[in-house]
């Protein structure tokens, strides 16, 4: 089935390097790998790894130093700034670890944001963003300033604001990394749901292993080059593998913390 | 195959939206709501733009107020359309019917009025003085501004009737003006040195009106009088021109002819030349205001950049071009500007209202009988700096609208 699904994204040879002083730094290493519709996908790796850089290049907002990057068969760099922010606003949802907001405007006008970019007038912007917040269950806060809220409410909206242009795409940049277990497991659901129900293309970047099963294509990414899983059990076993080398990691410190004590 | 999102109950919003990019009525909510945001700022800022305008306003209308009193004073109600003409030699430049046919030729010329004026005798109430004696045509009395006290001005068809000055009027005695008229007199108007056929004009005239002019003893006659005696030349004319802005081409042309000319508008350019310098030394002093101004209203701006630096990053991410950013920055800056040019102009209007009502309360004390209006605040002058300061605030906005358009998205957002 899966060889049947249309590409949505297509990153071929993609290496990205920046100088720093008189070095040079190789964050991203000949990095090819394409995202089907409707499919979730996962980017795991340590920090620094170019987990970040690799997301920058998909959305549009850095262009690789060598390599190419296809949206549905065009290619993202030889677009004009015009047409990338177009793509921008209409194609591509994001939610980020920390939340974005403009902070004078308020819950709805900050979700409305992509539509106003699209040339939508305020009314109609208003109904389809209301719609868009109802769907994570954030209608009440409409008329609230973002900045008031709590991180899960904040993030709740800010899926609402990825989700508002109905994206083929969207890219959640460790969308859980400051939640709660209750909270990220929400954003998770609703991510899964918009794969599931909706028929949305899902890049996830996180640190929370116990995601990675949900994942039907995972990428792992080591010093800039990117190791790919795309089969289920493979995929199960690797999540496995994780989970117990973090039961390792817990065994060996808390060895350390009873050394301590009986010296 | 399924069909991508047929699922998703929020429907495509991008068949509902004409435009491409955000709209102008988007943006402006925006910039208004981030004014509205920063309150204590932007009043800050709006009020230093208040200061600064107010200053130069007041100053320029001040000025304005003062150029046009003066001009009222100096030029009244005289044409500055008329040109006197009068000759440097009368005995090589004859300023003769000739002359003044030619000059009726000229284009652009309405009108040309003649005066005679020699000195002469009156016999009136048994008196005998010394008299300068005009004789004109009525287009030159209508533009001499002599003011009727009884009676009337001359008309086309008198002959033998004449205006009296008051000054001739107490030369022979007579206090009340009113007396006078209706009363008759006689003229002698010796022409021995002017080559006329006549050797002289003496002539019983019947007294029409009282005039107000001079300090010395004046009549003024129709000058069919001295026409008739045969004069051979004019003393002065008067040209009307049909348009201000034509009178230097003709005076160009009769100055060509060897004749003298002279004309309010000589004056009236001076007072202008002395008013345009004035103003802009007032204009000075009140920019020292408004530089201030746009000074804090640079620094709000920069400050607001750096404040928004991750804000502008995230409408970039979100699908805004550099431009509209650009433009959210013009018109943060147009809104402030606009504020404060607006407040500026009314707050300098009601400070020159209330400065003047003080300073005519001051003057009718000290016995000055008519309101005058120090403050003038032409509509040109509103229009004008308000212009002005939107252009001073899109000037100022350059630099940070530019840096807000060359904001990196990703370097805006990276995390802490």
């Amino acid at each position: 089935m899966i060889e049947h699904k249309k590409v949505i994204i297509n990153v071929s040879n993609v290496n990205q390097s920046f100088e720093v002083g008189d070095e040079r730094l190789r964050v991203l290493k000949d990095v090819t790998f394409m995202f089907k519709e409707k499919t979730f996908n996962i980017i795991y790796g340590q920090s620094g790894s170019g987990k970040s850089t690799l997301l920058n290049v998909i959305a549009g907002l850095q262009k690789p130093s060598t390599g190419n990057v296809l949206f549905l068969g065009r290619s993202v760099y030889d677009l004009t700034p015009d047409q990338l922010a177009h793509l921008r606003a209409n194609e591509i949802g994001m939610v980020y670890q920390q939340n974005f907001w403009v902070k004078s405007l308020n819950v709805i006008e900050n979700v409305s944001m992509p539509l106003f970019f699209s040339g939508c007038s305020r009314h109609i912007s208003r109904q389809v963003a209301l719609e868009s917040l109802e769907k994570v269950g954030m209608a009440d806060y409409a008329d609230k300033y973002p900045t008031m809220m709590s991180g899960g409410e904040q993030q709740r909206v800010a899926m609402a604001r990825a989700l508002v242009n109905n994206p083929r795409f969207i890219i959640a940049d460790e969308p859980t990394g400051n939640l709660d277990s209750t909270n990220g497991d929400m954003i998770m659901s609703l991510l899964q749901q918009c794969k599931n129900d909706f028929g949305q293309t899902i890049v996830l970047v996180t640190h929370n292993m116990e995601y990675i099963p949900l994942a039907d294509h995972l990428l792992n990414i080591k010093d800039g080059a990117v190791v790919e899983t795309t089969d289920d059990t493979n995929i199960t076993k690797i999540a496995d593998s994780l989970i117990s080398d973090m039961k390792h990691r817990i065994d060996h410190l808390s060895k350390a913390k009873n050394h301590a004590r009986t010296k | 195959m399924q069909e991508q999102n047929n699922n998703f109950p929020i429907k495509s919003p991008r068949e509902n939206c004409v435009f491409k990019s955000i709209r102008y009525s988007v943006l402006l909510h925006f910039a208004l709501k981030n004014f509205v945001d920063k309150k204590l700022r932007s009043f800050l800022t709006v009020f230093g733009v208040v200061i600064g305008v107010s200053a130069v306003f007041f100053l320029l209308s001040f000025g304005l107020g003062v150029q046009s009193l003066v001009t009222q004073q100096v030029i009244g109600d005289k044409s500055l359309k008329a040109v006197d003409v009068n000759s440097p030699n009368s005995k090589i430049i004859k300023l003769n019917e000739t002359a003044v046919n030619l000059i009726k030729t000229y284009p652009h010329v309405d009108q040309v009025g003649v005066q005679y004026s020699f000195p002469g005798i009156m016999n009136f109430n048994g008196g005998e003085i010394d008299v300068v004696a005009y004789g004109f045509d009525t287009a030159y009395q209508s533009l001499s501004s002599l003011t009727v006290i009884n009676g009337r001005l001359l008309e086309a068809k008198d002959s033998d009737s004449i205006l009296l000055n008051m000054s001739a009027l107490r030369s022979v005695g007579i206090e009340d003006s009113k007396v006078a008229v209706n009363q008759t007199l006689k003229i002698t108007v010796p022409l021995e040195k002017v080559e006329a056929k006549s050797t002289s004009v003496v002539k019983t005239f019947r007294i029409v009106g009282v005039v107000e002019s001079g300090s010395g003893s004046e009549v003024f006659m129709p000058s069919n009088v001295f026409d008739l005696a045969g004069v051979p030349t004019y003393n002065n004319l008067k040209v009307v021109v049909d348009n201000t802005l034509n009178v230097s081409s003709v005076r160009a042309q009769i100055e060509s002819m060897g004749l003298q000319t002279t004309s309010l508008a000589d004056t009236m350019d001076e007072i202008n030349n002395i008013f345009k310098f004035l103003n802009l030394v007032l204009i000075g002093f009140g920019s020292i205001g408004m530089i201030v101004a746009v000074l804090g209203m640079f620094n709000t701006l920069t400050i607001s950049l750096i404040e928004r630096t991750k804000e502008i990053g995230l409408m970039m991410a979100l699908g805004a071009r550099r431009r509209d950013m650009k433009k959210l920055f013009i018109l943060d800056a147009t809104i402030i500007s606009f504020f404060g040019a607006v407040a500026g102009i009314i707050l300098a209007i009601i400070t020159g209202k209330i400065v003047n009502l003080y300073i005519n309360m001051g003057a009718s004390a000290r016995g000055v009988t008519e309101p005058f209006d120090l403050f003038m605040v032409p509509l040109w002058a509103v229009l004008a700096i308000t212009l002005a300061t939107i252009l001073i605030g899109l000037l100022v906005v350059y630099y940070p609208a530019r840096r807000a358009g060359k904001i990196n998205p990703i370097d805006a957002l990276r995390r802490e």
